[in-house]
């Protein structure tokens, strides 16, 4: 009898599992195959698949929707931004972690505080500060609040990172008479890998979806990143779903695809960094 | 600590932190101090500023738009709490037992959503909440439940509720993979324990899992405080703040202010206000939960 309650139970609970685990992925798989169909189609049954594939609706949120630019300006911005934070966190990160100095204290503290502060508060005097020094609509306009704001996490991460290789081999190369520089890109940086590869992932996934910056310090059609540049996509094509679809489908695959083919070090990642602000 | 190597030389070493310290200096510290400084003053951007004192502050303390905005904050930082965590605990305590089924894959697909940005998850839910095509009212409707049908983005009684769902929607995974490598954390010897006093599932969870998970909690819900507070992206999509100011929170004001009606100055001392109730919410929490003891 008990075992026949405990059988009850254990398939409810990988029922509602299941039913969570459902509810995640299934408003973005009815985006994503709702994306193939014509307005009519949609409109008849909203949850049905597709009967006929409409790619054209994809070739419109490209083309006419602008999505290719706003695709290429993100990607601009997403490797120029991620080259810098991680080549800044890098050595930033190393410094604090290797070097007790004057000051390194408030360093530490002053990066830490950056993780706490909720950053929308610096959206105004960032626009005012870019105003008066005419930064605003440049291509490179958001490389900086990107790097700035992705840095702290990559900086701890490296640093906590370090805490647990022993200096003896950065030891041994400075004795042999190699400079900082050098033991830096040849020593260090290969140790770093695996730590690497979660900061460059996670500043990845950070960069290419933030929004209120690129909201407020972009303003040419040109120059828009996808999130942005989706809220206008959005605008002109309220009324037809599908096409609609095909905009979202777009603008996060490449997110998508990045986290299925690397969900284990993004998970790992994303929680560290969470934890630790 | 531990070891550390030999300096060489202040000059070398703020040589190489230069970059960072000067682009940190740029973005984060340098606007702080700005917008403490326009915050003293009437300024629309233009080249007339006239300095008010503390009349933006005090403005600020009597302005029922801020404090509304605020509360909205505060509603959704609590449905998050008790959503969130809830929901995120009992599905790690179910996931992490032996005879669940594709454990790997519930932990991957319940994770997927932290990582799209807020904004799509803001459009995919307008889609979800659509009057005629939406998922939301065909299911009602499927299910004979047509009463049930609501304006869901349009009622100014329900649409914080209803701008709370996909926050809760998208950051279960983070506090179930946190609340997951916390459970195995936890020595296999007390549960066994507990199994020879006869202690049943249920009983397991509540007098042992429970209380040694009880620092993570206490991180989550620091998390969750933090991260409510700067809501802002997907309300932004999905109702701007509205109808009116029903789901207007403090970031959305802050926006509307200095991008909407160019209160540049007005703006600024909101942000100072949000900051500072943001961070003293955070610190706050820190210590009512004693501290910064915790590292995961």
């Amino acid at each position: 009898m008990k075992r026949k309650g405990a059988a009850a139970v254990q398939s409810a609970a990988n029922v509602l599992v299941a039913a969570f685990s459902v509810l995640c992925i299934f408003p973005i798989v009815w985006v994503m195959y709702s994306s193939l169909k014509d307005q009519q189609a949609f409109t008849l049954d909203i949850v049905a698949l597709p009967t006929s594939l409409h790619f054209e609706n994809y070739a419109k949120a490209f083309w006419d929707g602008h999505l290719n630019r706003y695709l290429a300006n993100s990607l601009f911005v997403s490797a120029v931004s991620v080259v810098l934070t991680i080549l800044i966190g890098f050595v930033t990160g190393y410094f604090l972690s290797r070097f007790s100095f004057r000051g390194r204290n408030v360093l530490y503290t002053m990066f830490l505080f950056g993780m706490l502060v909720p950053v929308y508060g610096l959206l105004v005097p960032l626009f005012i500060e870019y105003r008066n020094l005419h930064l605003l609509d440049h291509r490179l306009s958001l490389v900086l609040p990107d790097v700035a704001f992705a840095l702290p996490l990559v900086i701890f991460l490296i640093e906590s990172f370090l805490k647990s290789v022993p200096i003896e081999m950065e030891e041994a190369a400075y004795v042999d008479g190699a400079n900082l520089g050098s033991t830096l890109a040849r020593i260090v940086l290969p140790m770093c890998r695996p730590v690497l590869s979660t900061c460059i992932i996670i500043s990845f996934l950070n960069i290419w979806n933030e929004f209120p910056f690129a909201l407020v310090l972009i303003n040419s059609q040109n120059l828009k990143t996808v999130p942005v540049g989706l809220t206008n996509f959005v605008g002109q094509y309220t009324v037809n779903y599908p096409q609609l679809m095909a905009g979202i489908t777009v603008s996060i695959l490449p997110v998508i695809i990045v986290y299925l083919c690397l969900y284990k070090r993004v998970i790992q990642g994303m929680v560290a960094g969470a934890v630790k602000g | 600590m531990g070891k550390r190597l030999q300096s060489p030389g202040w000059m070398t070493i703020y040589g190489f932190l230069l970059p960072g310290i000067v682009l940190y200096l740029f973005v984060v510290v340098v606007p702080l101090i700005l917008s403490i400084h326009f915050s003293f003053f009437r300024w629309s951007g233009g080249l007339s500023k006239d300095f008010i004192g503390w009349d933006n502050y005090s403005h600020l303390m009597q302005d029922g738009k801020f404090w509304n905005s605020f509360r909205n904050n505060m509603i959704i930082t609590v449905l998050s709490i008790v959503g969130q965590l809830g929901i995120a605990f009992v599905l790690a305590v179910i996931l992490q037992a032996k005879w669940v089924r594709l454990r790997e894959f519930h932990r991957t697909v319940l994770f997927l959503p932290v990582v799209l940005p807020a904004v799509v998850v803001g459009f995919i839910w307008n889609l979800i909440y659509s009057q005629n095509y939406g998922i939301l009212n065909g299911m009602l409707q499927g299910l004979h439940l047509g009463s049930w049908i609501r304006p869901w983005l349009d009622d100014p009684k329900i649409v914080i509720y209803s701008v709370t769902v996909p926050i809760v929607w998208q950051w279960i995974g983070l506090y179930l993979i946190i609340f997951m490598a916390s459970i195995q954390s936890i020595p296999a010897e007390i549960y066994e324990s507990a199994e020879i006093d006869g202690a049943t599932g249920f009983r397991k969870v509540v007098s042992i899992t429970l209380p040694m998970m009880y620092d993570t909690l206490k991180v989550a819900v620091m998390l969750c405080i933090a991260g409510n507070m700067k809501i802002f992206d997907n309300i932004f999509v999905m109702t701007g703040g509205g109808p009116g100011n029903s789901s207007t929170v403090m970031a959305q004001y802050a926006y509307n202010t200095s991008f909407g009606k160019f209160q540049l100055g007005y703006g600024s001392a909101i942000s100072i206000g949000m900051i500072i109730l943001s961070l003293a919410l955070i610190l706050l929490s820190r210590r009512l939960m004693g501290g910064r003891s915790v590292e995961a």
